[in-house]
Order: C-alpha cells, then sequence, then structure tokens
C-alpha cells in the first residue's frame, strides 16, 4: 500500500526509473530528491491520512525501506495503531 | 524614504531597533495558532488602520501599509500631492501575494455563511469591492490616486524580489528619460491562516526557539531552522539627477547599479551562477570594484540551501574583497516580508551608509562554517566609513536582483 503509493509518485510524476526499486537496498539518497521533491513526496501520504508527517529530511538519510517503515509507524501512531486501509490504496 | 515594518510604524524606529539588535518576531494570532501552536509570525509594529483616514479602513491591509510607507517617503522627500510635472512622476510596487487578507477574509466569510446556517443569508453577498481591494495592483493604483501621480503605475509580482524588481525598474525608467521621478513602495501582508497553512506545507519556517522565541530566525547560523514570515512596507522617492538639483532637496544617496538574472532551473532552490551574474552586472553598471562596497545586506533568509549558496556567490563575487566586507541578514529581526523585503533591507542599507552603523545579523552566536563572512554577529557595528552598499534580493521562482547605492 504504502510503498506502491510512493513509488508510483515517484514513478508517475518524478519521473523516476521502475529498476531502481528493484534494489533491495535502495536508500532514499538514490532517489535524488531534492526537499521540495521530497515534501511533495509526502504529501501524497498526508494527504490521504489527514496529518503532516515531521521533519521530512531526516528521511534523507534513511534507506527506502526504513522510510516506508517510518512513515507506517507515523501513521499507526496518528491512528490509534491502525493503518486507514482504505486510504491508503494506491488506486485511490 | 518610508517604513512601516515588525520593528518600527517609520523608517527611524525601524532603523534604531535594528541597530538594537531588536528581534520583532513571536507566537501567531490564535486563528493561526489554534492550527499551527509552533508557526512564528512578525507582525508590523503598528496596525496600518490607526495611522490612515477612515476613508482606507476598507482596503487590503497590503495597501494599508503601502499607503503609511509612501506617505513617509513622500514627506521626507518634499513631495506634496499632485506635483509639478506629475505626469512624469510614476509609482512602482513590488508585491508578493496581492489581496491576500481580502482573499482570506472572503473565504472566511463564505465558510462561516455555509457552516453556520445563517437563517436565509445568502453565502452569495460580499462587498462589490472585493475585486479591486484584492487586485494585485491595488496598493499602485491607490499610491497613484492618493497622491495625483500620473506617470505609469506599474506592479511587480517576483516573490521575495517584488520590490527590489520595482526598485530597478523605477531606476531604469528614470535613467532612460521616461521619467523624472517614482516613489516606489513594496509591500506585503499575509499573515492569515490561509497564507499561513500554505507556507507551512512548504515546510521552511523556522521552529521556535525554546529560550527565546523572538530569536528563532537565524540566518548563516549552523542552528538555522528556516524563515519568519512578517508583514509591512518600506517606499523610498527616486527622482532623475537633473530634478533634484532643480529641487535642492539633499538625498540619501545615488542608486546606481542594477543586476537582474533568473535562474532558469528550479522554483525553489537557489544558483550561484546566476546569483554572482546578478551582483556583477549591479557592480558594472555601478562603475564600481568589489572592494569598494563595504556594507551587503544579504537576502539571508536562514534556509539551509539559501544560505550557503548566497555565502557562496558573495565570496565569488567579493573575491579577496570577501574579507572587508561586512554582510548582515536583517532577517534575523524583522522576519522575511517577502514582496516587501527587497525595498525595506534597500532602507535600511541606505540609512547604514548615511550613519555609519550597520545593523547586525542578531540571532547569530553559532556561526555556519560554510558561510564563512563578516556577518556583523549579534550587535550592531558603529563608526564605519560606507561609501556604497550592496542589497541582494533572490526569489522562488529563480529570480535574482542586487542593487547597488552609494553616497551622493
Amino acid at each position: 500500500m504504502l510503498e506502491d503509493i510512493v513509488k508510483n509518485y515517484l514513478i508517475d510524476n518524478k519521473g523516476k526509473d521502475t529498476a531502481l526499486f528493484d534494489k533491495p537496498d535502495l536508500q532514499v539518497s538514490d532517489l535524488k530528491l531534492d526537499s521540495l521533491d521530497m515534501v511533495e513526496m509526502l504529501f501524497e501520504i498526508e494527504d490521504r491520512c489527514g496529518f503532516q508527517l515531521p521533519d521530512p529530511m531526516r528521511y534523507a538519510q534513511m534507506s527506502f525501506s526504513a522510510m516506508l517503515a517510518d512513515i507506517e509507524s507515523a501513521i499507526r501512531a496518528h491512528d490509534n495503531g491502525e493503518l486507514p486501509e482504505s486510504d491508503l490504496q494506491a488506486s485511490k | 524614504m518610508g517604513a512601516i515594518s515588525p520593528l518600527g510604524a517609520d523608517r527611524l524606529s525601524t532603523f534604531a531597533a535594528a541597530l538594537a539588535g531588536r528581534c520583532a518576531i513571536g507566537p501567531a494570532t490564535p486563528e493561526i495558532a489554534k492550527w499551527l501552536p509552533q508557526v512564528l509570525v512578525a507582525p508590523a509594529a503598528v496596525d496600518p488602520r490607526s495611522l490612515l483616514d477612515n476613508c482606507h479602513a476598507q482596503l487590503d491591509r497590503a495597501t494599508q501599509f503601502a499607503l503609511v510607507a509612501a506617505k513617509e517617503a513622500l514627506a521626507d522627500a518634499g513631495v506634496a500631492a499632485s506635483p509639478d510635472g506629475a505626469r512624469r512622476f510614476g509609482v512602482y510596487v513590488g508585491i508578493g501575494f496581492g489581496g491576500a487578507q481580502t482573499v482570506d477574509a472572503l473565504y472566511t466569510r463564505l465558510h462561516n455563511t455555509l457552516q453556520n446556517g445563517q437563517g436565509n443569508r445568502s453565502p452569495t453577498v460580499v462587498h462589490p469591492l472585493s475585486v479591486p481591494r484584492m487586485m494585485a495592483n491595488a496598493a499602485a493604483a491607490t499610491v497613484s490616486m492618493q497622491y495625483g501621480l500620473r506617470g505609469p503605475s506599474n506592479t511587480y509580482s517576483v516573490a521575495c524580489a517584488s520590490s527590489a524588481v520595482a526598485i530597478g525598474e523605477a531606476f531604469r525608467a528614470i535613467r532612460d528619460g521616461y521619467l523624472d521621478a517614482a516613489v516606489v513602495v513594496g509591500t506585503e501582508a499575509m499573515l492569515t491562516p490561509g497564507a499561513m497553512l500554505a507556507w507551512n506545507a512548504l515546510r521552511v519556517m523556522a521552529k521556535p526557539d525554546a529560550a527565546d522565541p523572538a530569536r528563532s530566525c537565524r540566518p548563516f547560523a549552523l542552528n538555522r531552522s528556516g524563515f519568519v514570515l512578517g508583514e509591512g512596507a518600506a517606499a523610498i522617492v527616486l527622482e532623475s539627477e537633473a530634478r533634484a538639483a532643480i529641487r535642492q532637496r539633499a538625498a540619501f544617496g545615488e542608486l546606481c547599479g542594477y543586476g537582474c538574472s533568473s535562474d532558469a532551473a528550479h522554483l525553489t532552490a537557489p544558483s550561484s551562477e546566476e546569483q554572482v551574474v546578478a551582483m556583477r552586472q549591479a557592480l558594472a553598471q555601478a562603475g564600481l570594484e568589489p572592494e569598494q562596497i563595504q556594507y551587503l545586506n544579504a537576502h539571508g533568509t536562514a534556509t539551509d540551501a539559501g544560505d550557503v549558496v548566497e555565502a557562496q556567490s558573495i565570496r565569488t563575487v567579493f573575491g579577496q574583497a570577501a574579507t572587508r566586507l561586512a554582510v548582515s541578514s536583517t532577517k534575523s529581526m524583522h522576519g522575511h516580508l517577502i514582496g516587501a523585503s527587497g525595498i525595506l533591507e534597500f532602507v535600511l542599507s541606505m540609512m547604514a551608509m548615511n550613519s555609519g552603523s550597520l545593523p547586525p545579523t542578531a540571532t547569530l552566536d553559532t556561526p555556519d562554517p560554510r558561510c564563512d563572512l563578516d556577518f556583523i554577529p549579534l550587535t550592531a557595528r558603529h563608526g564605519c566609513e560606507v561609501s556604497a552598499i550592496m542589497s541582494n534580493s533572490f526569489a522562488f521562482g529563480g529570480s535574482n536582483v542586487s542593487l547597488v547605492a552609494r553616497r551622493c
């Protein structure tokens, strides 16, 4: 869910190569996102979940999978431990 | 020159507060803080309505600020309403987000009417002057009408460089013989809930300093966290050398260089290459070498990318002379006035040149080693011999403006 939303956004809107996401150790820095790109990317999640994720630039030093895990834990913390699945459908 | 700013109700009090290193930054109003409790603002020192006649009470707040600043500047220059040669007297205004307060109020009213279902009140009933109040050129139109100035009344909206562009374009119009004089105004008033929500989403706003929130805007500091939005206006009167000679009015200085370039690269990230071009253009037009500038008011917004790139650009342009150049970002005290920032900082620079007292980067207690210049940290510097100044304004959208002025 989360991964598809972020991945699809980066491929469709930021022109990232789909093959990038096959790397198991993909780092956020490999995506070559500047601060504005990062904020825009996170808004894809924020808009669905209705709250703002803190300190976007801290993700720049993380692996892609760690960033997704961090975002998921932030959503769960905001939603009483739940993931709002209907809001996080990639096709939405 | 005139000003109404977070630091003061006029240019003298604004400059005095800047020299005192007073930071006019604090919490937002309750209607903003309700949703954005961490956001900081730099509100004007005085409500502009309190300085204007009742007939101006319904104007957009940015227009009110413009009127206050223009009034002071025109009085300071000894220009009465409907002056001789009014057709060769222009009005040049810079504003980033015209009519922000009017637009916000309009949507708030619509929302409240829909929300509260106020009997049979229709949500479509809004003031008939909403459009002329919110239009970007409202301030230029009002100043032109108020003072009977019949030359061009042009408005430049170039984000953070708006009023620096307005100064430069008025300068060119006078230099090229289209005008004899112009009043140039920069104004901005968008400390509204809607505008602050938008700025907050961009993630560029300073976080509150736990010990002293007023000192939360820290340009060129290692512990910077972004900028603080301010509001207000500043104004100057420019006139040709010939007109000034006829009027025998003492001038604050000579505007002698205007450089302007575009990065053509990124919406928000700055480019050193084109900043350098703008500064070099301004110096070349002024016929000055870098070592002839003693004070530079930096754009200095307290964003990581902005500060580091500007410091690098200044180093490139000034070379060896950079070691003797005094630089400060007065945004540390008055916040970022967006469309009004260029002219407010130019006014402060002119007053610094005339007084020999340089305003500090008031919050620079932990310098960023990547920004290796003399940023006049913490306290003002007095007794300086300043014969020429530079003022930089760099905007979202990639517009770069540099202004140079010298003593007459």
